[in-house]
């Protein structure tokens, strides 16, 4: 089968970047930097390459990036949205090698089909840094790093705290998971399996895909509720489906304990949700752009022959607790 | 019923009088390609004075991301032309993916057997459509939308609701490593095999529509069915045949995506179904049948790439690029419609 259901990230200890305000002066016999054109005052144009603008989730990341992006006057950010669509992405890609821009930035939609446009960029000498998806290969190798959040052990952290917080005294449980076929959606689902495991009161009595979505996801619990009147708490492998949970409890007149996955800001965003009690947590799917900026500085400001080739984000557990302070932010 | 009868049937005749505004429609897509081409070269940004629109890598991009749309784009002229539709292109290019790479990776087919065994499924896919469509009197688009439906769910079952990807070698479980060629480029590296493929067919089709009896008959059904019956042309025939060439199409669009990408997958060729009837309208062929040219698909098609390029180049959204393809469509919709009202036809 593919080799890519079940593939564990092997998440790298925390690769802290070095701010690049310390770039170390008069570093002598350096290897080669990364870019050559690199330097403190130059001018340079960075690609970012996005899977689908039309996911919430996405349009967060660009948000961030850009606002991370402008804080350093010598970059130029240009987003291409390749809409879901591997082909249009790798046209995407291909333009910006084109363009010839300084480094690109890619999430990429699928890995398999935009392997070939990464090696071409990387041919052509442009820097890749992969976030939140990767490409097949090698980080470090046929790409020179990846960035982002893993997936199993933010579930993991859900379901951890379902076991501890939320029913320590057990009870029935439902998951909502993603698009069955997608990596994110299998590593959620057995991360959140695994981290219940240590409370053994907890039975998950329902699960059911809503490929992301909160249309479905609301008439799948709806279903979940006819045929489980008892169940206490809804795991949704994205805010999206954890709103559409929530219009499922009200219309069945219950109250359900509802933990999103994603942490998204904004008004339809599970910070809010969290804050305002409709749910009882959110853990943040970290989009780790000021990391990629930071890389970016450290690449084409401060001449870095090598970075780490990959970066795991941690996630954040929005709770009652800290959801409305972590709301302004 | 004899050639020359049915040539000198009305219904088949091309118009006699010249009128410059049927000229600007039958060469519209042409005129457009080389209006956005020259847009593209003045607006085009350049690199240590290098104008990037037209390096030959560049406009290799260009023609490399519409070559799937085109093949299908083509193959949706043919039914255009007779009046019809076909919805169930782009789920029929994500079965063929899908059916490809399944025969390749667990099936162990060799690439000839795969390939043929492919495109004869589409072909049925869309024979089985043209003939329910004709049989049963029904509305070709309510055919190939149940019909867009199936190819789906069966590339759902297929895949088993997984992405297959394609790994290349010689053994159990690996596809024969000369069909990634479809991913490559030849021709000193910078002609795609995909756009290869795609101008290949888009030569094959434009004769039979231009120089064949067949094609003859394409144009016969979509402008007066009743007349075309009468004159002797085999009209359902006809109409099942555009279906299964719409079918065939869409399983070789489908083949390049799988070689292209490494991969297949239910969900790809979304919407790509949009994409060929705009490039069709937009390549001057009538929603109302019996006219239209294959050179005008071609033309809309690589239109619409060289738009989407050059509007990323300049970092412009993709809201814009919408826009301005609805604007082109409308443009290219009133100029048909003034000439038809200018023939008296009234539509």
């Amino acid at each position: 089968m593919t080799q890519n259901a079940l593939r564990m990230w092997h998440a790298g200890r925390m690769a802290l970047l070095a701010g690049s305000c310390l770039a170390i002066a008069s570093v002598a016999h350096a290897a080669d930097p990364l870019v050559k054109a690199c330097a403190k005052d130059g001018e340079f144009v960075i690609g970012f390459s996005q899977a689908n603008n039309a996911e919430p989730y996405r349009q967060h990341v660009n948000d961030e990036l850009q606002a991370a992006a402008k804080a350093v006057p010598q970059f130029t950010l240009q987003i291409a949205d390749g809409a879901g669509n591997v082909n249009t992405q790798t046209s995407q890609v291909d333009n910006f090698i084109t363009q010839k821009v300084d480094l690109l930035l890619i999430s990429p939609f699928e890995a398999a089909p935009l392997t070939p446009a990464v090696k071409r960029a990387m041919d052509a000498g442009i820097p890749v840094v992969e976030l939140d998806r990767k490409t097949n290969g090698e980080a470090g190798k046929d790409y020179t790093a990846f960035i982002g959040g893993d997936n199993y052990k933010i579930a993991l952290a859900a379901g951890e705290y379902t076991s501890k917080t939320l029913l320590p005294d057990g009870g029935e449980a439902a998951v909502l998971q993603g698009l069955p076929s997608s990596t994110p959606a299998v590593e959620r689902l057995n991360g959140f399996k695994d981290g219940v495991k240590s409370n053994s009161k907890i039975q998950i009595v329902a699960e059911q895909a809503a490929d992301w979505l909160p249309d479905k996801a609301q008439t799948a619990f709806a279903a979940m509720l006819q045929a489980h009147p008892d169940i206490k708490m809804v795991y949704a492998s994205n805010d999206m489906m954890a709103a559409g949970a929530l219009l499922a409890a009200k219309g069945a007149g219950k109250s359900v304990k509802i933990i999103g996955t994603d942490g998204l800001p904004g008004p339809a965003g599970g910070i809010e949700a969290v804050a305002k009690g409709d749910w009882s947590a959110t853990f943040t799917y970290p989009t780790g752009a000021k990391e990629a900026v930071d890389m970016a500085k450290s690449i084409l400001l401060d001449c870095a022959s090598s970075v780490p080739a990959t970066v795991t984000v941690d996630t954040t557990a929005i709770t009652p607790d800290n959801a409305k302070q972590m709301m302004g932010k | 019923m004899s050639e020359q009868q049915i040539a000198s049937n009305p219904a088949v005749q091309p118009a006699k009088r010249i009128d410059p505004l049927a000229v600007l429609v039958r060469f519209q897509s042409l005129i457009g390609l080389i209006l956005v081409f020259a847009g593209g070269i003045i607006f085009s940004p350049r690199r240590h004075g290098v104008i990037l629109f037209i390096q030959p890598d560049n406009i290799a991009n260009i023609v490399r991301a519409v070559s799937e749309t085109g093949i299908i784009a083509i193959g949706m002229t043919f039914v255009i032309i007779t009046a019809g539709i076909d919805l169930s292109v782009g789920a029929t290019l994500g079965l063929a993916s899908v059916v490809t790479a399944t025969l390749m990776v667990s099936g162990g087919f060799g690439l000839v057997t795969t390939v043929l065994a492919v495109l004869l499924m589409g072909t049925c896919f869309g024979l089985v459509q043209g003939a329910i469509s004709s049989k049963f009197r029904l509305e070709a688009f309510i055919v190939t939308l149940a019909g867009l439906q199936a190819a789906r769910g069966l590339a759902l079952v297929v895949s088993d609701n997984q992405y297959i990807n394609i790994s290349y070698g010689d053994g159990p479980g690996l596809a024969p490593p000369i069909f990634a060629i479809l991913g490559g480029r030849l021709f000193g590296n910078v002609v795609p095999v995909a756009t290869i493929v795609f101008l290949i067919f888009a030569c094959i089709a434009t004769l039979a529509l231009n120089t064949t009896r067949f094609g003859r008959y394409v144009y016969a059904v979509g402008g007066n069915e009743r007349a075309a019956r009468i004159s002797g042309v085999p009209v359902s025939a006809i109409k099942i045949a555009v279906y299964a060439i719409t079918g065939f199409a869409s399983a070789l669009a489908g083949i390049v995506h799988a070689g292209q990408f490494n991969f297949g997958s239910a969900n790809d060729g979304t919407g790509y179904e949009l994409t060929a009837i705009a490039a069709v309208v937009i390549g001057g062929t009538s929603l109302f049948g019996g006219s239209g040219s294959m050179v005008g698909t071609i033309a809309g098609t690589i239109m619409l790439g060289a738009l989407a390029n050059i509007l990323q180049l300049n970092n412009i959204t993709p809201a814009m690029q919408l826009l301005a393809t609805a604007a082109i469509i409308v443009l290219a919709a009133v100029l048909q419609s003034l000439v038809r009202r200018r023939e008296g036809l009234g539509r």
